[in-house]
């Protein structure tokens, strides 16, 4: 009796459990769900945002096989808040939306002039978005971005958003800014926001530059001479000074920055060639070490010491090159350092004078000169960073060129 | 008792879970919280402090062989303070288990069970020490010896995998909020060692009694080396971390684990150990309390206690009408009940048991002498 009674109770109990916890379960049913694979926030006449959604249908790519693109789907609502936008899609397409694998959120250069600290805050609070969801301003609407974004080595949108900031480890051009720290970025007392500049590429742009290396160096998004069949484009960076827009960084700036935070594993650079006028040699250059920075405050104004070290192979050749002799290699090397060094101090200036955003981090290496948190409170350092002067030291070591040493 | 005696590894790991588990949910955030970017510093302060009052718990234990804290307090005494002191580590063990578990379950509600009712969560876990506390003490203490690793691996890979978010410039300014506050009020900190209140009810249980001293310092010890570990985890990423305030800061770190486009998402796994080790918590807490509660009541068999003091743990996790408040007494009153409960109501207990037994001696001898 004793042991009937318990069996009644068990099998009581696994019902009970299996009520209750079946509604998180279908909620959460992927037949229930619409994945959403990346987010537009635009700025909308009718309310106080425009939202896109890119939604991918995983079906229709087993139905047409492996070799054709799986069409995306966009929906744009306008909405009081991210939330109630989502509330009302939902409704829409009769399916729960679910950002889970939101790999991308837009947001129009023209919004993120006004500030997105309530967008970030409310998306960072959603257990479904992934730290590493990167953060894209879009010079173009944030729509109209991810129209454009078309995976064309890949048949799914989501790997293209999976991929699409890998690039950034081998040109260090574009950064990988994520979600994550740029919520952090945003509390931090030392440091300021950043994120990858979108835009659509435009062929009518003008270029100011002299020279063709210099032309490719201020290339960033919506200012760059591609042109192609997928027209989105992510170089460079878009520059925030507490949750607003305030300035955008081209392709040798973002270089420089990735430099700095040492998030690039090598890149291309063109530097004056010693023996020849007007002419330039074009290098690999690897981060031997992650630089170092020391922060001293010299009569309450912050002195930036910057080191970094590289070594690096010549990539182009020219006839008649002899790139065995050491001497033609201390020279390039030393070219190497002196452009280096005057990419870098002319980037780290554009950040604190003209910028005034210390998205660089310094401001963590800053700490180091006070005791308390109060006295670094007092001090201001994001304030204080656009009182800031730079030294800049590269230490490269060209080794060699590639496959051809001499010509 | 024989069949309830656990050997010197079982009981390192079962004071050691303890820290363990509170590191879970919401400590490594409370105590960065008090004292900013001086954490690491004051744990390794309040670490030392404690292994000084764990030196000293296990010299004045050692002086009562065999004896918990309850029969030393009958000693000292006599009943009505045996049961006073019984019911203070009673209510001290289900009150500070139960919010644990209310937190705990707050949040896998939050990330995994949107729209399923909190009790019945809770109640998943109650009906998993029901069945477990059936079996004996040493049974639950093996399990606990196993999944213990488990959970120690899951930090360090936390910690390894994390490395390359780490910025270690995040430790300073190396005083935090001032002198004053790290080594001062940061003091409050010591509510972190909690595990210490288990050292009170161990010697009964120990079978090899002459391994006290060094199972009492390695716990402790261990303890504090992983709570740096937790802390420093959270101390190096997020430096929002110390101005906002994020559910389960270790699982937030989890989310960030990544290894190519291949490897994600491996906060699942984090949390599939984490609740094993919640559970295994959970039985010792009720367990050490049954018994305690066995030893003021003087009842026969403890077994038929099994269910009521799951309704109780059950009933006092529902208590807190919010998270907010749930998470205050974890963050606050749990801190000061460890100080005030297990740091000066235990030694203080002890101490007078001493000077007892010592002025007793000296009678004794006196008495010898005259005779």
């Amino acid at each position: 009796m004793n042991n009937l009674f318990k069996k009644i109770f068990i099998a009581l109990l696994i019902v009970m459990l299996l009520l209750a916890f079946s509604k998180s379960y279908s909620t959460l049913n992927i037949d229930n769900l619409s994945v959403v694979v990346a987010m537009g926030i635009d700025v909308s006449d009718k309310n106080n945002l425009a939202i896109s959604f890119q939604f991918t249908n995983p079906s229709s790519v087993s139905e047409s096989g492996t070799s054709e693109q799986s069409p995306s789907i966009i929906y744009t609502v306008d909405a009081s808040s991210i939330s109630s936008g989502i509330n009302l899609i939902n409704t829409y397409i009769g399916k729960s939306i679910n950002l889970s694998h939101c790999k991308v959120i837009t947001f129009s250069e023209e919004f993120a002039i006004q500030g997105i600290s309530d967008e970030i805050y409310t998306l960072i609070n959603d257990t479904q978005i992934r730290p590493s969801t990167n953060i894209v301003i879009s010079k173009t609407s944030a729509r109209y971005y991810l129209e454009q974004s078309k995976p064309l080595f890949e048949n799914l949108i989501t790997k293209y958003y999976e991929v699409f900031s890998a690039s950034s480890s081998y040109t260090g051009f574009t950064s990988n800014a994520t979600i994550g720290d740029f919520f952090d970025s945003l509390i931090c007392h030392s440091c300021e926001p950043y994120a990858i500049l979108g835009g659509v590429t435009n062929n009518s742009t003008e270029y100011t530059g002299t020279t063709n290396s210099e032309n490719d160096s201020s290339t960033k998004s919506n200012a760059s001479s591609l042109s192609g069949q997928s027209t989105a484009e992510n170089t460079g960076l878009a520059v925030f000074k507490d949750d607003a827009l305030i300035g955008e960084l081209n392709s040798i700036e973002t270089l420089c920055f990735s430099i700095i935070r040492n998030n690039v594993d090598g890149f291309l650079v063109s530097v004056p060639n010693p023996n020849k006028a007007n002419s330039y040699i074009d290098l690999h250059v690897t981060p031997l070490i992650s630089p170092k920075v020391k922060v001293n405050i010299i009569n309450g104004t912050p002195y930036i010491q910057l080191d970094c070290t590289f070594t690096g192979r010549i990539y182009s050749i020219e006839s008649g090159a002899d790139y065995l002799d050491a001497n033609m290699l201390t020279q390039i090397s030393n070219s190497c350092n002196s452009y280096l060094e005057s990419i870098l101090t002319k980037y780290l200036y554009k950040t604190s004078k003209a910028l005034n955003s210390d998205i660089n981090g310094f401001g963590k290496s800053a700490r180091k000169n006070f005791l308390t948190l109060e006295q670094f409170y007092d001090y201001n350092w994001r304030e204080k960073y656009k009182d800031s002067f730079f030294k800049v030291d590269v230490d490269s070591s060209i080794r060699s060129s590639s496959l051809l040493t001499e010509s | 008792m024989e069949n309830s005696k656990i050997s010197a590894a079982e009981a390192i790991s079962i004071v050691f879970g303890i820290f363990v588990t509170y590191t879970l949910v919401a400590l490594p955030k409370s105590m960065l919280e008090s004292t900013k970017t001086a954490t690491l510093i004051n744990i390794i302060y309040v670490g030392i402090i404690a292994l000084f009052i764990t030196f000293l718990i296990y010299k004045l234990l050692i002086k009562f062989p065999g004896d918990d804290i309850v029969d030393i307090a009958e000693y000292l005494g006599g009943k009505p303070l045996k049961v006073f002191i019984g019911i203070i580590f009673i209510f001290y063990f289900l009150f500070s288990s139960s919010i644990l578990l209310r937190n705990f379950c707050e949040c896998l509600k939050i990330v995994y069970y949107p729209m399923t009712s909190l009790i019945f969560i809770i109640l998943a876990f109650l009906i998993a020490i029901c069945v477990t506390l059936h079996h004996r003490f040493s049974s639950i203490a093996k399990v606990n010896l196993l999944i213990i690793p488990l959970v120690v691996i899951s930090i360090i890979f936390l910690f390894i995998a994390n490395i390359e978010n780490f910025s270690f410039d995040n430790i300073f300014p190396i005083f935090g909020d001032g002198l004053f506050n790290t080594f001062i009020t940061g003091l409050g900190n010591l509510g972190a060692f909690g595990g210490i209140t288990l050292l009170y009810f161990l010697p009964p249980y120990l079978k090899e009694p002459q391994k006290m001293k060094k199972v009492y310092l390695t716990s402790v010890i261990l303890g504090t080396i992983y709570i740096i570990l937790c802390v420093s985890i959270i101390l190096f990423m997020f430096v929002s971390l110390m101005y906002t305030n994020q559910i389960m800061p270790l699982y937030s770190a989890a989310r960030h684990i990544e290894f190519g486009n291949f490897f994600q998402r491996l906060e699942s796994i984090f949390l599939l150990i984490w609740i094993l080790q919640m559970v295994c918590y959970l039985c010792i807490i009720s367990k050490i309390s049954m018994s305690t509660f066995k030893k003021i009541t003087n009842i026969r068999d403890e077994k038929p206690m099994i269910f009521v003091f799951a309704l109780l743990i059950f009933a006092i996790s529902l208590l807190p009408k919010n998270y907010a408040i749930s998470k205050f007494i974890e963050d606050y009153i749990y801190h000061y009940m460890v100080i005030i409960v297990s740091i000066f109501l235990g030694v203080f207990l002890l101490i007078l048991a001493y000077l007892k037994k010592r002025k007793k001696k000296e009678l004794n001898t006196n008495h010898e002498q005259s005779i």
